[in-house]
C-alpha cells in the first residue's frame, strides 16, 4: 500500500511543484526525491512497515512476488529520470506534468503488480494507459508524435473494451458473482465456454497491452512516434510491470486450468517471437529497431506465463531488471544521437568511447550473449518451458530467434565500431551521463557474472510467500 | 408473458435496432440520434433490473453529455455523408470475417452457458437504491472508489498538457510578427 500512496501523492506534489517553481533543475529534483521516497517506500513494504493500515477488503494482496515487481519498476525509474531526465525538458514546456503523469503510472504499476480483484486490475491497467495516451502525444507539434497518440488511444481503448468483456463473462461464469481472482474457479470442475470466452478476452486484452503479436500492430508506430524519451518508459517499465500483472493474473485466478489454455499462450509466444525477431531485421531506424525488439522480448517473457512454474516467477523478475535497465541505457544513448538510423552510430566509438562501450554491453545483454544478465534471463524462461515438460519445440524455436536477434544487435554494434562516420552526438554528454552509465552497464554485467547472488534470494523470497 | 418480459423483448429489439442502424446509417448526425435510441433501450434494461441510479446516470451521461459532444464534433469538422472516406473492399470482408468469427464464438459461449441460477436480482425494489448504492460503494468498494480518483486526476493533467497553449508559442509567435 506504501507504494501506491506514496506514488499518487507524490503525483500531486509534482504537479503542485510546476506552480511554485519554474527552475526546471528543481522539479526534476523533487521527481528524484519522490522516486528515492518510493523505492524505500516499497522496501518498507517488503520488510514489513507500514505507513498507513487500509483495510483493503482484500482487493489488494500484497506478496513478495508482486513487490518486487514493483521494486524493479520504481528502481528502474529512478536510474531512468537520471539518466533522462534532461531530455524531457525538450519535449514540451510541461516537464512538472510529465513527472505528475509519470508518478501516476507508477500507481498503476503497484496496483497491477498487487491486485487481487479484476476490478483492481480494470483500474491499474487504466491508471497506466491513460497518461502513457498523453506522454505519447506529448509532443505536440509534431504530427508523428500526434498520430501515434491517437492510434494509441483508439486502439488501447478498443482493447481495454475487450477486456470489460471478457471481466463480465467471468463474472457471469462464477456461481456467486465475485471479482476476486482466486474464487473464479472455486467450485468448478471442468471449464465451461463463458468462462473460456471470459479467459480468452482477458488473455488478448492483455496480451495487446503487452504487445504480443498478433496484437502487436499498434507498437512500432507508437513507439517511433512518441517522444523517444517516453518510448523509453513504455518499452521497459511499464511493459515489465504489465507482465508482473499479466503472470499474477493466470496463475492465481487460471492456475488450475492451465492445460486448457497454454497453446494459446504457446501459439501467441511463437507468433511474437517470429514476428518480433524477423521485422526487426529490415529495420533502418534504431528506434524502430528497438521497438521490435521490444516485441521480441516480450515474446521471451511470455515464455515465463506459458510455464507459470517456480523457476518462471523467478526468471521474469530477473527478466525485468535485466531487460528495463539494458533498454533504458540503450534508449539513453539513442536519445543524445542527431540521427536516429545505423548510419547515424558509425564511428560513435572514436567519438564516444565510453557511450558506445556502455551501448555494447547493454545490446550483448538483450541479445543473451554469457557473462550479461540478459543471458540468465533468457536461460530461465527457457528452463521454466523446459521444466513444463512439454512445448519443447516452442525452446528450439525460441532459441533459433534468440540466434536472429544477434544479427540486428550487433549491426549497431558493427556500426559504432567497425564503420567510419562521425557518430554525431546532439551536445557533448556530461560527466555524470558517462557515469550513469557504466553504473548501468556494472549492474547488468554483475547480473549476468553473479546471478546466484540475486537470484538466491529471489528465490528464498519468492517460495517463503 | 407478464409485463416485464414484454417490455424486455420490446427494450432488447429496440437496442439491437438501434445498434445496427448506428452502424448503417450514411449520415454520423443519423448514426448519433441512433445512439441514443440505444442508450435509452439500456436505461430501460436497469430500471427491469432494479438500478434506478445507473439508469438515471446513463442517461444523463451517456445520452445527454456525451451525446451532445459527439453532435459538436460532428458540426466542428462539418462530416456528412460525402466526406466519408471510401473502405476497401478487402477490408471489408475480412471486417465481415473477423467479427463473424468472434460472434460465433461468443454465441457459442452464451448458448451453452449455464445460467440457471438468477444472477439478477428483479422486483425486489431497493438493490438500486443511492441508499444502498452509497453504502457499498463506500464500505465495501472504497478502496477502487478511491483509486479511481487517480485516473480521473492523471486524465485532468493530461487535458492540461494536451490542450493548454505554450507560453513559449506565445513569445515566438510575437517574435515573429513584431521583429520580422
Amino acid at each position: 500500500m506504501n507504494a501506491i500512496l506514496l506514488s499518487a501523492v507524490w503525483g500531486i506534489v509534482m504537479m503542485f511543484s510546476g506552480i511554485f517553481t519554474t527552475s526546471k533543475t528543481a522539479i526534476r529534483n523533487v521527481a528524484v526525491v519522490g522516486l528515492v521516497l518510493l523505492v524505500l517506500g516499497n522496501y518498507a513494504d517488503m520488510i514489513g512497515y507500514h505507513l498507513m493500515t487500509v483495510n483493503v477488503h482484500k482487493m489488494l494482496y500484497f506478496d513478495t512476488f508482486g513487490l518486487l515487481g514493483n521494486l524493479i519498476a520504481f528502481g528502474s525509474t529512478l536510474l531512468y529520470v537520471l539518466l533522462s531526465g534532461r531530455d524531457m525538458e525538450k519535449v514540451g514546456h510541461h516537464l512538472a506534468e510529465y513527472f505528475a503523469l509519470i508518478f501516476f503510472v507508477l500507481c498503476g504499476v503497484a496496483i497491477v503488480t498487487t491486485f487481487n480483484t479484476l476490478l483492481m486490475l480494470f483500474l491499474g491497467i487504466e491508471i497506466i494507459s491513460i497518461p502513457l495516451y498523453i506522454l505519447t502525444g506529448a509532443d505536440k507539434r509534431n504530427l508523428k508524435s500526434n498520430e501515434a497518440s491517437l492510434k494509441y488511444f483508439l486502439m488501447g481503448a478498443f482493447s481495454t473494451g475487450l477486456m470489460l468483456l471478457g471481466i463480465a463473462f467471468l463474472y457471469g461464469a462464477t456461481q456467486t458473482g465475485t471479482f476476486f481472482i482466486d474464487d473464479l474457479w472455486s467450485g468448478k470442475t471442468a471449464v465451461t465456454p463463458l468462462f473460456m470466452a471470459g479467459l480468452l478476452l482477458l488473455l488478448v486484452s492483455m496480451a495487446f497491452k503487452v504487445s504480443a503479436a498478433p496484437f502487436h500492430f499498434w507498437t512500432p508506430d507508437v513507439y517511433d512516434g512518441a517522444p523517444t524519451v517516453f518510448t523509453s518508459f513504455m518499452a521497459t517499465i511499464v511493459k515489465v510491470s504489465i507482465f508482473v500483472g499479466f503472470i499474477r493474473l493466470f496463475d492465481e485466478a487460471f492456475g488450475d486450468s492451465q492445460e486448457k489454455w497454454q497453446v494459446f499462450v504457446a501459439i501467441i509466444a511463437a507468433a511474437t517471437l517470429f514476428i518480433g525477431n524477423v521485422t526487426a531485421v529490415f529495420q533502418q531506424s534504431v528506434k524502430r529497431m528497438l521497438a521490435y525488439s521490444s516485441i521480441a522480448q516480450a515474446g521471451f517473457m511470455l515464455l515465463a506465463l506459458l510455464a507459470l512454474n517456480g523457476v518462471a516467477k523467478e526468471g521474469i523478475i530477473l527478466y525485468a531488471a535485466a531487460y528495463s535497465i539494458a533498454t533504458i541505457g540503450i534508449f539513453a544513448v539513442l536519445i543524445r544521437m542527431k540521427d536516429y538510423t545505423f548510419e547515424g552510430f558509425n564511428g560513435l566509438a572514436r567519438q564516444q568511447p565510453v557511450l558506445a562501450a556502455t551501448c555494447t554491453i547493454f545490446l550483448l545483454s538483450l541479445a543473451g550473449i554469457p557473462l550479461t544478465g540478459g543471458f540468465f534471463a533468457k536461460y530461465y524462461m527457457l528452463s521454466s518451458v523446459v521444466a513444463t515438460g512439454h512445448y519443447l519445440w516452442l525452446v528450439i524455436f525460441a532459441v533459433l530467434c534468440a540466434a536472429v536477434s544477434v544479427y540486428y544487435y550487433f549491426r549497431v554494434i558493427q556500426a559504432m565500431y567497425f564503420k567510419d562516420g562521425d557518430g554525431a552526438t546532439e551536445a557533448e554528454p556530461g560527466l555524470g551521463f558517462k557515469g550513469l552509465l557504466v553504473v548501468l552497464a556494472v549492474i547488468v554485467v554483475v547480473l549476468g557474472v553473479w546471478p546466484q547472488s540475486l537470484l538466491g534470494q529471489l528465490s528464498r523470497l519468492i517460495y517463503t510467500w | 408473458m407478464g409485463t416485464t418480459q414484454l417490455l424486455f423483448w420490446f427494450l432488447s429489439i429496440l437496442a439491437i435496432l438501434g445498434a445496427i442502424l448506428v452502424v448503417t446509417s450514411k449520415n454520423p448526425v443519423h448514426s448519433v440520434l441512433w445512439l441514443i435510441v440505444v442508450f435509452v433501450a439500456i436505461s430501460g434494461h436497469y430500471i427491469l433490473l432494479d438500478a434506478q441510479f445507473l439508469a438515471i446516470v446513463n442517461l444523463i451521461v451517456y445520452a445527454g453529455a456525451i451525446m451532445v459532444l459527439f453532435l459538436f464534433v460532428f458540426m466542428l469538422m462539418n462530416l456528412n455523408a460525402d466526406t466519408e472516406p471510401q473502405k476497401n473492399r478487402w477490408l471489408k470482408i475480412a471486417g465481415v470475417v473477423t467479427g463473424g468469427a468472434l460472434l460465433l464464438v461468443l454465441v457459442a459461449a452464451l448458448k451453452k452457458a449455464d445460467l440457471k441460477a438468477q444472477m439478477a436480482e428483479m422486483g425486489k425494489g431497493d438493490i438500486g437504491l443511492i441508499h444502498n448504492l452509497g453504502l457499498v460503494l463506500f464500505k465495501d468498494y472504497v478502496v477502487p472508489f478511491e483509486i479511481s480518483s487517480v485516473l480521473f486526476l492523471s486524465a485532468m493533467v493530461g487535458v492540461v498538457v494536451i490542450g493548454k497553449k505554450a507560453e513559449e508559442d506565445k513569445t515566438t509567435l510575437g517574435s515573429q510578427k513584431y521583429g520580422g
